[in-house]
């Protein structure tokens, strides 16, 4: 038996087969496996411990020693955090790694700042746009009640003239299935998830950014943890990151064919519509750098020069 | 870490609280904190309270709850309900248990309009308690009925339990689950309503006041009294499947509505709006003490693991798909003493959902299955939320309201049963009716 | 006794007005419901109406609290304080006073630096509204103080004058 074993909590904020929590709890595994015993992760994903939301500050705080955390919920705090959900700047895997890639250093010192040190990071399949009726171009979005969330997808419903309306996560089926919204911007894996065929129709694969998840651990709690697991831990999140990131790539296509399957039609948008997306993402990436200052800039000009 | 001693400590703390009065929601804090301390390496126990409390606190999905509650109030205090029966009562008397399935009617056709039991039981009961009190039926059938039939709010759309599940469990689609609820709803209020005919002609102590006799038209014309509070049943479930407003929205719109019935009344004024507000207030107040205390247990429940325990005991089992079911509406009924239904869901199926697959349970099914184990939740005590909002309302006993609800708990448990044996009940319908 | 009798005033009148404000809350929540309806309807648009209600949801909620135990419309279990004598169920209820009170005590300890965090973290909404945290979050300080302090003034009078001041009338009956 273990002399001094340690439990760690591990708040996650999705259901258990999300491939973020599989991920998650594969990374538990190697660690309490990795430490013989003497450090065991125990993740509660669904939200059991720690809403999404309230992940970050818990781990601030220490409530929680470690946890998972869309950190692009958190832009408006820094807008830093909201560099990986930029609309069509990085729009493919090998993209968004460059923009990870880009952005790792300032990020990690942003969080530093907060107490809080990166482990890994994963992301989720590229947001498409989810439509009741097809559309083909930018005009024909005009008047479309669009599910916003967050000031970014607010911005993109007003610059493509549809209207935003807020609903709260729970709320969403009910209101695809009656019409209080006609239009969101999500992953194809939410949509397979939430099984949105029931109520829309049309799925564009526009890419329009691919936000990362992200796991982190309280930095004090970090300083204390003994260096030999500190070198198992890293190990495994190397592991996770690289499991994490085959999964997404393997998770796209199986959920857009599950969309397939479910009724929708799936593709591409057609080529004026991406080139008016892609005018209004430059909009967008233009007020985020407004926003995010120097060392926005700084991420997005070492991004273009990776191209 | 030793689960017996856990239970044992968490047991006795939980009755020398609740059993001496202590007020519900600040017992659960106390149980949870002593919990915390004894059975978590939690340094932050303090902090782990406020951020669940407030986190629970603040939440819009709440937010339907008072204004269904204030809907009920000024339905209550502008004689609209009053009026309600006026009109009810001469088709109803003469069945066998009269009034009563009024109760259990009305519970069903709010259920239709919220998604909490809460919310259904106050509303109704805010109604139907003073006028079945006024014709002298047995008051255990009044309570035990409305403490049971209330619990369909969580099973008829639009239901939370059902969206919690939904979100939980990927690919089971919310909207299949709403439809899967409908018929098992309809089917369990109709047990509740032969069980109330059947008491009717058994029992000795049921001697209500006789109707005096009507002809069909002043029946008919009698009827004029219900085609407000129908009005407004049918504008608030309107709006939310026409959409024009969420689940939340739909409460809003109901508030609303009652203003403009009672003004169109004559039976509006500072008073009743004065009273109605108030009443709002301290009874949201109330319900808001007690889900704080329930946030702060679930957070310690979570962190102690002792349901992730338990359900992965009974994973590590190998049990025939009867057997399973059997066990797991055991370990839900023990469980739903202590802890709320939807808790139960978030901390348990994370571990039982690859368990229930495996056993080859369709989902959409066993939404339907842990509706009914949670409906059972609110009326088991010592922490059942309906008997905490019916003491609320009624000042009874908590034992009393209890005993009064064992009918309803057993029917509950014999529908598990009728489940079990015609499964189509909860999946015929979202197989075959959103077929595209 | 001067000292006594403004102190009970001021604290009754303070209790009523927490509880004058928690319906002012509920009237806010109805408000920004129907606004955000009406602004989608008519194709306008209300950012941040959800977490402004929730907000206003929480503030309704503490500041009726005292008032609501006040009135005894917060549920306790009575069986054991109906079964006893006068004299037993005065201590009964000094136990679950001094209980209730050092829960909210601690509560109101804690979240008074739950919100020094937020305000220190610069803790804000992750919605539309972009509100910074401790605003909201400090209702939850007054109204749990309110209700920490009417257990504290219920314990007081029930140790030293021995008279219970919760009135046990239900809702039904209740005299507003
Ligand atoms: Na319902
Ligand atoms: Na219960």
């Amino acid at each position: 038996a273990p002399v001094m074993a340690e439990t760690w909590d591990m708040p996650m904020a999705y259901s258990a087969s999300n491939f973020h929590s599989a991920t998650g709890a594969e990374f538990a595994k190697c660690v309490t496996t990795g430490t013989g015993g003497e450090l065991e992760i125990v993740t509660h994903p669904s939200g059991s411990l720690f809403k999404g939301a309230d992940i970050k500050r818990a781990i601030q705080t220490g409530q929680a020693p470690i946890g998972e955390r869309l950190l692009s919920g958190h832009q408006n705090e820094n807008a830093l955090f909201g560099f990986d959900s930029i609309p069509f700047l990085a729009t493919s895997f090998d993209d968004s790694a460059k923009l990870w890639k880009a952005a790792k250093p300032s990020l990690e010192k942003v969080l530093s700042e907060q107490n809080l040190t990166l482990l890994y990071a994963v992301p989720w399949p590229p947001q498409g746009l989810y439509f009741k009726n097809e559309v083909t171009s930018v005009a024909e979005m005009k008047g479309i009640k669009f599910r916003s969330y967050n000031n970014a997808t607010s911005r993109l419903a007003e610059l493509t003239g549809m209207l935003p309306v807020t609903i709260e996560a729970a709320e969403i089926s009910q209101a695809f299935a009656t019409g209080v919204a006609e239009s969101m911007v999500s992953s194809g894996s939410t949509g397979y998830d939430r099984k949105v065929w029931e109520s829309l129709d049309y799925f564009y694969e526009v890419d329009a950014w691919l936000p990362r998840n992200y796991v982190m651990v309280n930095s004090e709690v970090w300083a204390d943890t003994a260096e030999a697991h500190k070198n198992v831990i890293t190990g495994c999140a190397e592991l996770a990151e690289y499991a994490g990131n085959w999964r997404a790539k393997e998770y796209t296509g199986f959920t857009l064919q599950g969309l397939r399957d479910g009724g929708m039609t799936v593709g591409p948008a057609s080529d004026q519509m991406v080139g008016e997306l892609k005018e209004i993402g430059v909009t967008m990436t233009n007020e985020w750098l407004e926003a995010a200052g120097d060392e926005g800039k700084a991420i997005v000009d070492a991004f273009k020069a990776m191209q | 870490m030793d689960y017996v001693f856990l239970v044992l400590i968490f047991l006795a703390v939980l009755f020398l609280l609740l059993g001496s009065g202590v007020w519900v929601g600040i017992a659960m804090m106390g149980v949870s904190w002593v919990a915390l301390e004894l059975f978590s390496n939690s340094s932050t126990i303090g902090q782990d309270m406020v951020s669940q409390i407030w986190s629970a606190s603040k939440s819009w999905e709440l937010a339907a709850l008072p204004m269904f509650i204030w809907m009920g109030e000024i339905l209550f205090r502008t004689r609209l309900s009053e009026d309600m029966f006026k009109g009810l009562s001469p088709w109803m008397a003469r069945l066998p248990g009269g009034l009563v399935h009024a109760n259990i009617v009305g519970c069903t056709v709010f259920a239709a309009v919220s998604g909490s039991s809460a919310a259904t039981l106050t509303t109704v009961g805010k109604m139907s308690i003073p006028e079945l009190r006024k014709r002298n039926y047995p008051e255990t059938m009044t309570i035990g009925t409305l403490a049971g039939a209330a619990t369909l709010g969580l099973m008829i759309p639009p239901s939370l339990t059902l969206i919690v599940y939904g979100v939980t469990i990927d690919g089971v689609s919310i909207i299949k689950l709403f439809f899967a609820g409908i018929v098992p709803g309809l089917v369990l209020a109709s047990m509740f309503m032969a069980y109330v005919a059947i008491y009717s002609k058994v029992s000795k102590s049921w001697n209500p006041d006789q109707e005096t006799g009507m002809t069909f038209m002043e029946k008919l014309k009698n009827s004029r009294f219900l085609i407000p509070v129908i009005l407004l049943v049918v504008m608030v479930i309107g709006s939310m499947y026409l959409g024009f407003a969420t689940p939340t929205e739909a409460a809003a719109l109901g508030v609303v509505g009652a203003w403009v019935l009672a003004i169109a009344q004559g039976s509006l004024n500072w008073q009743t709006f004065r009273d109605s507000t108030i009443g709002a207030v301290r009874t949201s107040a109330m319900i808001a003490l007690i889900l704080a205390g329930s946030a702060f247990l679930k957070f310690a429940m979570a962190k102690t693991g002792l349901p992730k325990e338990l359900a992965e005991m009974i994973a590590s089992w190998e049990f025939s798909r009867f057997a399973l079911l059997m066990v797991l509406l055991v370990f839900y009924i023990i469980l739903g003493c202590f802890l709320d239904g939807i808790s139960t869901v978030v901390l348990t199926m994370a571990v039982l959902e690859p368990v229930v697959r495996t056993a080859g349970i369709d989902l959409i099914w066993f939404g339907i299955f842990i509706v009914v184990v949670v409906e059972m939740a609110q009326i088991t005590p010592p922490i059942g939320f309906n008997l905490f909002v019916m003491q609320g309302m009624t000042g009874h006993e908590m034992g009393y309201i209890a005993r009064a609800a064992i009918p309803m708990f057993l029917i509950m448990v014999l529908m598990v049963f009728v489940l079990i044996a015609f499964p189509e009940l909860a999946t015929w319908l979202p197989d075959n009716l959103r077929q595209r | 006794m001067g000292v006594l009798r403004s102190l009970r005033v001021g604290l009754d009148f303070l209790y009523r007005l927490a509880e004058f404000i928690a319906a002012l809350c509920m009237i806010a929540i109805l408000a920004l419901i129907m606004l955000q309806m009406l602004a989608r309807w008519s194709s306008e648009v209300f950012p941040g109406a959800p977490e402004y209600a929730a907000y206003f949801m929480a503030a309704a909620s503490f500041m009726g609290f005292a008032a609501a135990l006040n009135r005894g419309s917060h549920i306790r279990v009575s069986l054991l304080l109906n079964a006893v004598g006068p004299k037993m169920k005065r201590y009964v209820d000094i136990w679950c006073f001094a209980v209730a009170s050092a829960t909210m005590w601690y509560f109101v300890w804690h979240a008074r630096q739950f919100v020094y965090w937020s305000w220190k973290f610069n803790d804000v909404s992750q919605a539309q509204d972009r509100t910074a945290l401790w605003i909201p979050q400090s209702v939850m300080i007054i109204g749990g103080a309110l209700l920490a302090i009417a257990l504290t003034d219920s314990l007081i009078n029930l140790i030293f004058k021995g008279e219970n001041r919760i009135s046990h009338d239900n809702i039904e009956t209740q005299e507003v």
